[in-house]
Protein backbone atom coordinates (compact mmCIF):
# COMPACT_ATOMS: atom_id res chain seq x y z
CA UNK A 1 0.00 0.00 0.00
CA UNK A 2 0.95 3.46 -1.13
CA UNK A 3 1.75 4.77 2.34
CA UNK A 4 1.86 8.63 1.14
CA UNK A 5 -1.31 8.52 -0.48
CA UNK A 6 -2.53 7.80 2.93
CA UNK A 7 -0.92 10.85 4.87
CA UNK A 8 -2.38 12.68 1.91
CA UNK A 9 -5.53 11.81 2.22
CA UNK A 10 -5.97 12.02 5.86
CA UNK A 11 -4.32 15.71 5.56
CA UNK A 12 -7.32 16.63 3.63
CA UNK A 13 -10.02 14.76 5.66
CA UNK A 14 -8.41 16.56 8.83
CA UNK A 15 -8.78 19.99 6.94
CA UNK A 16 -12.17 19.14 5.65
CA UNK A 17 -13.37 18.73 9.48
CA UNK A 18 -11.34 22.31 9.86
CA UNK A 19 -13.76 23.87 7.55
CA UNK A 20 -16.22 21.96 9.54
CA UNK A 21 -15.54 24.51 12.96
CA UNK A 22 -15.31 27.70 10.96
CA UNK A 23 -19.01 28.35 10.71
CA UNK A 24 -19.81 28.13 14.28
CA UNK A 25 -21.61 31.40 14.57
CA UNK A 26 -25.58 30.86 13.95
CA UNK A 27 -26.63 34.61 13.82
CA UNK A 28 -28.77 36.38 11.19
CA UNK A 29 -27.00 37.90 8.30
CA UNK A 30 -25.93 41.23 8.83
CA UNK A 31 -23.23 43.77 7.23
CA UNK A 32 -20.41 44.63 8.53
CA UNK A 33 -19.50 46.99 11.53
CA UNK A 34 -17.80 49.35 9.84
CA UNK A 35 -19.60 49.37 6.36
CA UNK A 36 -23.02 50.12 9.08
CA UNK A 37 -20.76 52.90 10.37
CA UNK A 38 -20.04 54.26 7.11
CA UNK A 39 -23.92 54.63 6.42
CA UNK A 40 -25.29 55.88 9.14
CA UNK A 41 -22.79 58.85 8.93
CA UNK A 42 -24.31 59.61 5.55
CA UNK A 43 -27.77 62.40 5.87
CA UNK A 44 -29.17 60.61 3.30
CA UNK A 45 -31.56 58.71 4.93
CA UNK A 46 -33.95 61.66 6.15
CA UNK A 47 -36.47 62.55 4.35
CA UNK A 48 -38.68 65.25 5.34
CA UNK A 49 -42.61 65.45 6.26
CA UNK A 50 -43.23 67.63 3.61
CA UNK A 51 -41.76 64.75 1.46
CA UNK A 52 -43.69 62.18 3.47
CA UNK A 53 -47.08 64.81 3.51
CA UNK A 54 -46.50 64.55 -0.92
CA UNK A 55 -46.37 60.74 -1.46
CA UNK A 56 -49.56 60.18 0.47
CA UNK A 57 -51.56 62.51 -1.32
CA UNK A 58 -50.24 61.27 -4.69
CA UNK A 59 -50.79 57.89 -3.08
CA UNK A 60 -47.22 56.83 -4.15
CA UNK A 61 -47.13 52.96 -4.01
CA UNK A 62 -44.25 52.47 -3.52
CA UNK A 63 -44.22 54.25 -0.11
CA UNK A 64 -44.67 52.00 3.39
CA UNK A 65 -44.91 54.02 6.31
CA UNK A 66 -43.93 52.32 9.36
CA UNK A 67 -44.53 53.36 12.71
CA UNK A 68 -42.28 52.48 15.29
CA UNK A 69 -44.57 53.69 18.55
CA UNK A 70 -46.51 51.05 21.12
CA UNK A 71 -49.95 50.08 19.76
CA UNK A 72 -51.34 52.33 21.99
CA UNK A 73 -49.95 55.26 20.63
CA UNK A 74 -50.21 54.17 17.93
CA UNK A 75 -54.30 53.34 17.72
CA UNK A 76 -54.78 57.11 18.96
CA UNK A 77 -53.12 58.79 16.11
CA UNK A 78 -51.30 57.22 13.09
CA UNK A 79 -50.36 58.18 9.70
CA UNK A 80 -52.54 56.99 6.97
CA UNK A 81 -52.02 53.38 5.81
CA UNK A 82 -48.58 53.52 8.26
CA UNK A 83 -48.07 49.93 9.62
CA UNK A 84 -47.45 49.26 13.38
CA UNK A 85 -44.23 47.48 14.38
CA UNK A 86 -43.02 48.51 17.90
CA UNK A 87 -39.29 48.58 18.54
CA UNK A 88 -40.02 45.95 21.06
CA UNK A 89 -41.30 43.72 18.99
CA UNK A 90 -38.90 44.53 15.86
CA UNK A 91 -37.15 41.52 15.56
CA UNK A 92 -39.74 38.47 15.00
CA UNK A 93 -40.38 36.89 11.97
CA UNK A 94 -43.72 38.65 11.39
CA UNK A 95 -41.98 42.40 11.73
CA UNK A 96 -39.54 41.50 9.21
CA UNK A 97 -41.34 40.60 6.61
CA UNK A 98 -42.08 44.56 6.42
CA UNK A 99 -38.98 45.39 5.28
CA UNK A 100 -36.80 44.78 2.00
CA UNK A 101 -40.00 44.29 -0.48
CA UNK A 102 -38.66 45.49 -3.64
CA UNK A 103 -39.80 48.45 -5.04
CA UNK A 104 -40.94 50.18 -1.41
CA UNK A 105 -39.50 52.87 0.65
CA UNK A 106 -39.76 52.27 3.98
CA UNK A 107 -40.06 55.13 6.25
CA UNK A 108 -39.78 55.14 9.83
CA UNK A 109 -42.03 57.13 12.08
CA UNK A 110 -41.70 58.20 16.07
CA UNK A 111 -42.69 60.58 18.35
CA UNK A 112 -39.52 62.40 17.53
CA UNK A 113 -36.79 61.00 14.69
CA UNK A 114 -34.81 59.08 17.29
CA UNK A 115 -36.72 55.69 18.21
CA UNK A 116 -37.33 56.34 14.27
CA UNK A 117 -33.41 56.46 13.71
CA UNK A 118 -32.87 53.53 16.06
CA UNK A 119 -34.51 51.76 14.21
CA UNK A 120 -33.41 52.22 11.08
CA UNK A 121 -29.85 51.39 12.18
CA UNK A 122 -31.06 48.19 13.31
CA UNK A 123 -33.02 47.38 10.58
CA UNK A 124 -30.02 48.17 8.43
CA UNK A 125 -27.27 46.17 10.11
CA UNK A 126 -29.77 43.23 9.02
CA UNK A 127 -29.27 44.65 5.56
CA UNK A 128 -32.48 46.01 4.40
CA UNK A 129 -32.37 48.54 1.62
CA UNK A 130 -33.81 51.45 0.92
CA UNK A 131 -35.42 52.80 4.25
CA UNK A 132 -35.58 56.06 5.65
CA UNK A 133 -36.15 58.48 8.90
CA UNK A 134 -38.73 60.75 8.71
CA UNK A 135 -37.14 64.12 10.13
CA UNK A 136 -38.53 65.51 12.94
CA UNK A 137 -41.18 62.61 13.42
CA UNK A 138 -44.70 62.94 14.04
CA UNK A 139 -43.98 66.31 15.90
CA UNK A 140 -42.85 68.05 13.03
CA UNK A 141 -45.54 66.42 11.12
CA UNK A 142 -48.01 68.80 13.62
CA UNK A 143 -45.84 71.57 13.47
CA UNK A 144 -45.28 71.62 9.25
CA UNK A 145 -48.66 69.91 8.28
CA UNK A 146 -51.12 69.60 10.46
CA UNK A 147 -50.66 73.73 12.16
CA UNK A 148 -48.43 75.50 9.40
CA UNK A 149 -46.65 78.55 10.77
CA UNK A 150 -47.28 81.32 8.24
CA UNK A 151 -44.22 83.24 6.85
CA UNK A 152 -43.21 86.50 7.77
CA UNK A 153 -42.82 88.88 4.82
CA UNK A 154 -38.42 88.84 4.81
CA UNK A 155 -38.78 85.15 4.07
CA UNK A 156 -37.77 83.96 1.06
CA UNK A 157 -40.38 83.18 -1.41
CA UNK A 158 -39.43 78.76 -1.24
CA UNK A 159 -41.14 79.84 2.25
CA UNK A 160 -44.23 81.06 0.63
CA UNK A 161 -44.31 77.83 -1.70
CA UNK A 162 -43.95 75.28 0.98
CA UNK A 163 -46.39 77.28 2.99
CA UNK A 164 -48.90 77.15 0.13
CA UNK A 165 -48.56 73.51 -0.32
CA UNK A 166 -48.01 72.90 3.39
CA UNK A 167 -52.10 74.58 3.41
CA UNK A 168 -53.38 72.25 1.11
CA UNK A 169 -52.03 69.34 2.92
CA UNK A 170 -53.37 70.37 6.10
CA UNK A 171 -56.62 70.43 4.37
CA UNK A 172 -56.02 66.74 3.30
CA UNK A 173 -55.07 65.33 6.19
CA UNK A 174 -57.57 67.54 8.52
CA UNK A 175 -60.64 66.51 6.48
CA UNK A 176 -60.97 68.96 3.78
CA UNK A 177 -65.00 69.98 3.20
CA UNK A 178 -65.93 71.67 -0.54
CA UNK A 179 -66.49 75.09 0.86
CA UNK A 180 -62.88 73.90 1.86
CA UNK A 181 -61.04 73.68 -1.98
CA UNK A 182 -61.89 77.48 -2.65
CA UNK A 183 -58.67 79.02 -0.74
CA UNK A 184 -56.82 76.24 -2.79
CA UNK A 185 -58.11 77.75 -5.84
CA UNK A 186 -56.89 81.31 -4.58
CA UNK A 187 -53.13 79.59 -4.47
CA UNK A 188 -52.79 78.49 -7.56
CA UNK A 189 -54.13 81.93 -9.25
CA UNK A 190 -51.18 83.52 -7.06
CA UNK A 191 -48.04 80.97 -8.33
CA UNK A 192 -49.77 82.12 -12.20
CA UNK A 193 -48.96 85.77 -11.38
CA UNK A 194 -45.73 85.08 -9.74
CA UNK A 195 -44.58 83.24 -13.13
CA UNK A 196 -45.45 86.50 -15.23
CA UNK A 197 -43.71 88.57 -13.28
CA UNK A 198 -40.64 86.48 -14.34
CA UNK A 199 -41.12 87.13 -17.86
CA UNK A 200 -40.92 90.74 -17.13
CA UNK A 201 -38.35 90.51 -16.15
CA UNK A 202 -36.65 88.50 -18.45
CA UNK A 203 -36.67 91.92 -20.76
CA UNK B 1 6.84 1.55 -8.35
CA UNK B 2 5.69 5.70 -8.56
CA UNK B 3 8.57 7.92 -9.03
CA UNK B 4 7.76 10.00 -5.27
CA UNK B 5 8.09 6.76 -3.75
CA UNK B 6 11.63 6.55 -4.64
CA UNK B 7 11.67 9.43 -2.66
CA UNK B 8 9.51 9.85 0.33
CA UNK B 9 11.62 12.89 1.71
CA UNK B 10 10.48 15.07 -1.81
CA UNK B 11 7.00 14.42 -0.46
CA UNK B 12 7.47 15.04 3.46
CA UNK B 13 8.79 18.05 2.05
CA UNK B 14 6.08 19.24 0.46
CA UNK B 15 3.96 18.12 2.86
CA UNK B 16 5.47 20.48 6.00
CA UNK B 17 5.59 23.35 3.39
CA UNK B 18 2.16 23.07 2.25
CA UNK B 19 0.89 22.88 5.85
CA UNK B 20 3.51 25.68 6.56
CA UNK B 21 2.25 28.14 4.56
CA UNK B 22 -1.77 27.31 6.15
CA UNK B 23 -0.61 28.32 9.45
CA UNK B 24 1.10 31.53 8.57
CA UNK B 25 -1.75 32.47 6.60
CA UNK B 26 -4.51 31.19 9.45
CA UNK B 27 -2.23 33.43 11.51
CA UNK B 28 -1.59 36.51 9.81
CA UNK B 29 -5.45 36.65 9.15
CA UNK B 30 -6.67 40.24 9.03
CA UNK B 31 -9.07 40.63 11.88
CA UNK B 32 -11.97 42.90 11.33
CA UNK B 33 -11.58 46.45 13.41
CA UNK B 34 -14.52 46.55 14.57
CA UNK B 35 -17.22 43.14 15.41
CA UNK B 36 -20.71 43.36 17.10
CA UNK B 37 -20.16 42.95 20.85
CA UNK B 38 -24.15 42.54 21.25
CA UNK B 39 -26.85 40.77 19.40
CA UNK B 40 -29.80 42.17 17.80
CA UNK B 41 -32.24 42.03 21.17
CA UNK B 42 -29.19 43.25 23.36
CA UNK B 43 -28.83 46.43 21.00
CA UNK B 44 -32.49 47.20 21.56
CA UNK B 45 -32.46 46.55 25.30
CA UNK B 46 -29.35 48.84 25.66
CA UNK B 47 -31.12 51.50 23.89
CA UNK B 48 -33.35 52.32 27.19
CA UNK B 49 -29.81 51.96 29.09
CA UNK B 50 -30.04 55.53 30.86
CA UNK B 51 -26.24 54.76 31.89
CA UNK B 52 -25.37 54.93 28.58
CA UNK B 53 -26.79 58.93 28.20
CA UNK B 54 -24.61 61.62 29.29
CA UNK B 55 -27.33 64.13 30.62
CA UNK B 56 -26.37 68.66 30.44
CA UNK B 57 -26.07 68.98 33.74
CA UNK B 58 -23.26 66.59 33.97
CA UNK B 59 -21.46 68.98 31.64
CA UNK B 60 -20.62 71.55 34.15
CA UNK B 61 -17.65 69.23 35.76
CA UNK B 62 -16.27 68.62 32.26
CA UNK B 63 -16.25 72.13 31.72
CA UNK B 64 -14.74 73.54 34.99
CA UNK B 65 -12.26 70.44 34.03
CA UNK B 66 -12.81 69.01 37.46
CA UNK B 67 -13.82 65.05 36.11
CA UNK B 68 -10.98 63.76 34.74
CA UNK B 69 -12.18 61.22 33.17
CA UNK B 70 -14.51 62.25 30.58
CA UNK B 71 -13.66 63.15 26.84
CA UNK B 72 -16.08 64.93 25.07
CA UNK B 73 -15.94 64.55 21.05
CA UNK B 74 -17.66 67.05 18.78
CA UNK B 75 -19.02 65.16 15.59
CA UNK B 76 -20.01 67.92 13.85
CA UNK B 77 -17.91 69.31 10.96
CA UNK B 78 -14.28 71.17 11.67
CA UNK B 79 -15.78 74.88 10.25
CA UNK B 80 -18.43 74.41 12.69
CA UNK B 81 -16.67 73.49 15.33
CA UNK B 82 -14.39 76.38 14.95
CA UNK B 83 -17.51 78.51 15.23
CA UNK B 84 -18.27 77.45 19.09
CA UNK B 85 -18.27 74.30 20.67
CA UNK B 86 -18.62 72.61 24.07
CA UNK B 87 -15.09 73.92 26.28
CA UNK B 88 -12.70 71.21 26.71
CA UNK B 89 -14.40 69.15 23.42
CA UNK B 90 -12.49 67.37 20.84
CA UNK B 91 -13.63 67.58 17.26
CA UNK B 92 -13.98 64.31 15.63
CA UNK B 93 -16.27 65.26 12.52
CA UNK B 94 -18.34 62.47 11.72
CA UNK B 95 -16.75 61.73 8.42
CA UNK B 96 -13.48 60.58 9.98
CA UNK B 97 -15.44 58.27 12.36
CA UNK B 98 -14.23 55.57 10.26
CA UNK B 99 -10.75 56.03 9.65
CA UNK B 100 -8.76 53.36 11.57
CA UNK B 101 -7.28 56.37 13.97
CA UNK B 102 -10.91 57.16 15.37
CA UNK B 103 -11.33 53.45 16.28
CA UNK B 104 -7.99 52.96 17.87
CA UNK B 105 -8.37 56.33 20.04
CA UNK B 106 -11.55 54.93 20.76
CA UNK B 107 -9.74 51.68 22.13
CA UNK B 108 -6.90 53.43 23.88
CA UNK B 109 -9.61 56.13 26.01
CA UNK B 110 -11.65 52.46 26.85
CA UNK B 111 -8.83 50.91 28.14
CA UNK B 112 -7.55 54.26 30.04
CA UNK B 113 -11.27 53.98 31.46
CA UNK B 114 -12.25 57.13 30.08
CA UNK B 115 -15.72 58.29 29.23
CA UNK B 116 -16.43 59.44 25.68
CA UNK B 117 -19.20 61.53 25.07
CA UNK B 118 -20.21 62.11 21.65
CA UNK B 119 -22.65 65.10 20.53
CA UNK B 120 -23.86 66.46 17.31
CA UNK B 121 -25.54 69.60 16.18
CA UNK B 122 -28.64 67.85 17.79
CA UNK B 123 -29.29 64.63 19.33
CA UNK B 124 -29.89 62.89 16.30
CA UNK B 125 -26.68 63.25 14.71
CA UNK B 126 -25.18 61.89 17.69
CA UNK B 127 -27.43 58.64 17.90
CA UNK B 128 -26.31 56.64 15.19
CA UNK B 129 -22.78 56.29 16.02
CA UNK B 130 -23.25 56.24 19.76
CA UNK B 131 -25.22 53.20 19.31
CA UNK B 132 -22.83 51.30 16.56
CA UNK B 133 -19.96 52.00 19.35
CA UNK B 134 -22.35 50.02 22.19
CA UNK B 135 -23.23 47.29 19.75
CA UNK B 136 -19.09 47.19 19.26
CA UNK B 137 -18.54 46.28 22.76
CA UNK B 138 -17.79 50.27 23.78
CA UNK B 139 -19.13 50.45 26.47
CA UNK B 140 -17.72 53.44 27.83
CA UNK B 141 -19.18 55.79 24.82
CA UNK B 142 -22.36 57.85 25.53
CA UNK B 143 -24.69 60.34 23.69
CA UNK B 144 -25.38 63.66 24.98
CA UNK B 145 -28.85 64.18 25.39
CA UNK B 146 -30.27 67.52 23.47
CA UNK B 147 -26.95 68.28 21.82
CA UNK B 148 -25.09 71.25 21.44
CA UNK B 149 -28.31 73.15 20.73
CA UNK B 150 -30.27 72.53 23.41
CA UNK B 151 -26.57 73.50 25.09
CA UNK B 152 -26.02 76.43 23.64
CA UNK B 153 -29.75 77.67 25.16
CA UNK B 154 -28.61 76.64 28.77
CA UNK B 155 -25.11 77.11 28.64
CA UNK B 156 -25.48 79.75 31.25
CA UNK B 157 -27.13 77.18 33.97
CA UNK B 158 -26.75 73.90 32.94
CA UNK B 159 -27.98 72.57 36.46
CA UNK B 160 -31.40 74.23 35.79
CA UNK B 161 -32.28 71.17 32.99
CA UNK B 162 -32.11 68.95 35.67
CA UNK B 163 -36.06 70.09 35.99
CA UNK B 164 -36.52 70.69 32.08
CA UNK B 165 -37.63 67.74 30.50
CA UNK B 166 -37.41 69.47 26.77
CA UNK B 167 -34.56 67.37 25.59
CA UNK B 168 -36.09 63.72 26.62
CA UNK B 169 -36.57 62.40 23.35
CA UNK B 170 -39.22 60.04 22.35
CA UNK B 171 -42.03 62.52 24.08
CA UNK B 172 -44.94 63.38 21.54
CA UNK B 173 -44.93 67.48 22.01
CA UNK B 174 -48.62 67.72 21.21
CA UNK B 175 -51.90 65.56 21.32
CA UNK B 176 -51.81 64.27 18.30
CA UNK B 177 -55.43 63.55 17.48
CA UNK B 178 -56.42 66.72 18.77
CA UNK B 179 -54.67 68.42 16.71
CA UNK B 180 -55.31 66.37 13.15
CA UNK B 181 -59.02 66.03 14.31
CA UNK B 182 -61.01 67.77 11.37
CA UNK B 183 -61.10 71.48 11.80
CA UNK B 184 -63.96 73.19 11.92
CA UNK B 185 -64.73 76.08 8.82
CA UNK B 186 -63.17 78.95 11.17
CA UNK B 187 -59.35 78.30 11.50
CA UNK B 188 -59.64 77.33 7.83
CA UNK B 189 -61.15 80.42 6.39
CA UNK B 190 -58.46 82.23 8.36
CA UNK B 191 -56.22 81.14 5.75
CA UNK B 192 -57.31 83.78 2.69
CA UNK B 193 -56.67 86.64 4.60
CA UNK B 194 -53.11 85.83 5.54
CA UNK B 195 -52.74 84.71 1.84
CA UNK B 196 -53.15 88.81 0.55
CA UNK B 197 -49.81 89.45 2.35
CA UNK B 198 -48.20 87.26 0.47
CA UNK B 199 -49.61 88.82 -2.92
CA UNK B 200 -48.11 91.74 -2.38
CA UNK B 201 -45.01 90.58 -1.62
CA UNK B 202 -44.90 89.03 -4.98
CA UNK B 203 -45.74 92.03 -6.57
CA UNK B 204 -42.78 93.80 -5.27
CA UNK B 205 -40.57 91.86 -6.20
CA UNK B 206 -41.61 91.36 -9.62
CA UNK B 207 -40.95 95.80 -9.92
CA UNK B 208 -37.57 95.24 -8.48
CA UNK B 209 -37.04 92.32 -11.64
CA UNK B 210 -38.79 94.89 -14.43
CA UNK B 211 -36.08 97.11 -13.45
CA UNK B 212 -33.46 95.49 -15.07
Amino acid sequence: MNRNYIYLTLLMLILAFGTLMIKKTNEPKQIEPQQLLFELIQPTRYVSTDQVAKMIIQNDPSLELIDVRNSKEFEIFSLPKAINVPIDSLISKNSLLNFGIPGTKVVFISNDDIAADQVWILTKRLGFKSTYVMKGGLNQWIETIIDPKSPVESDPALAFETYAFRKGAQLYFTGAKTENAEPAKVKVEVQRKKKSGGAAGGC
Amino acid sequence: MEIHESNPWKTLLALSVFVVILIVGFFTMRTPLLTYKLDMKQSIEEMKNTDACFYPWQLNGVITNETKNIVLFDLRNNFVFGQGHIPGAENLSAQDLTKEESIERLEDLKNGNFIVVLYGEDQLQANGPWMLFRQVGFDNVKVLLGGYQYYLLHKDNLLATKTDSIFQKGVPKYNFAEMAAPKNGASVNSTPAKKTVEVTRRKKSGGAAGGC
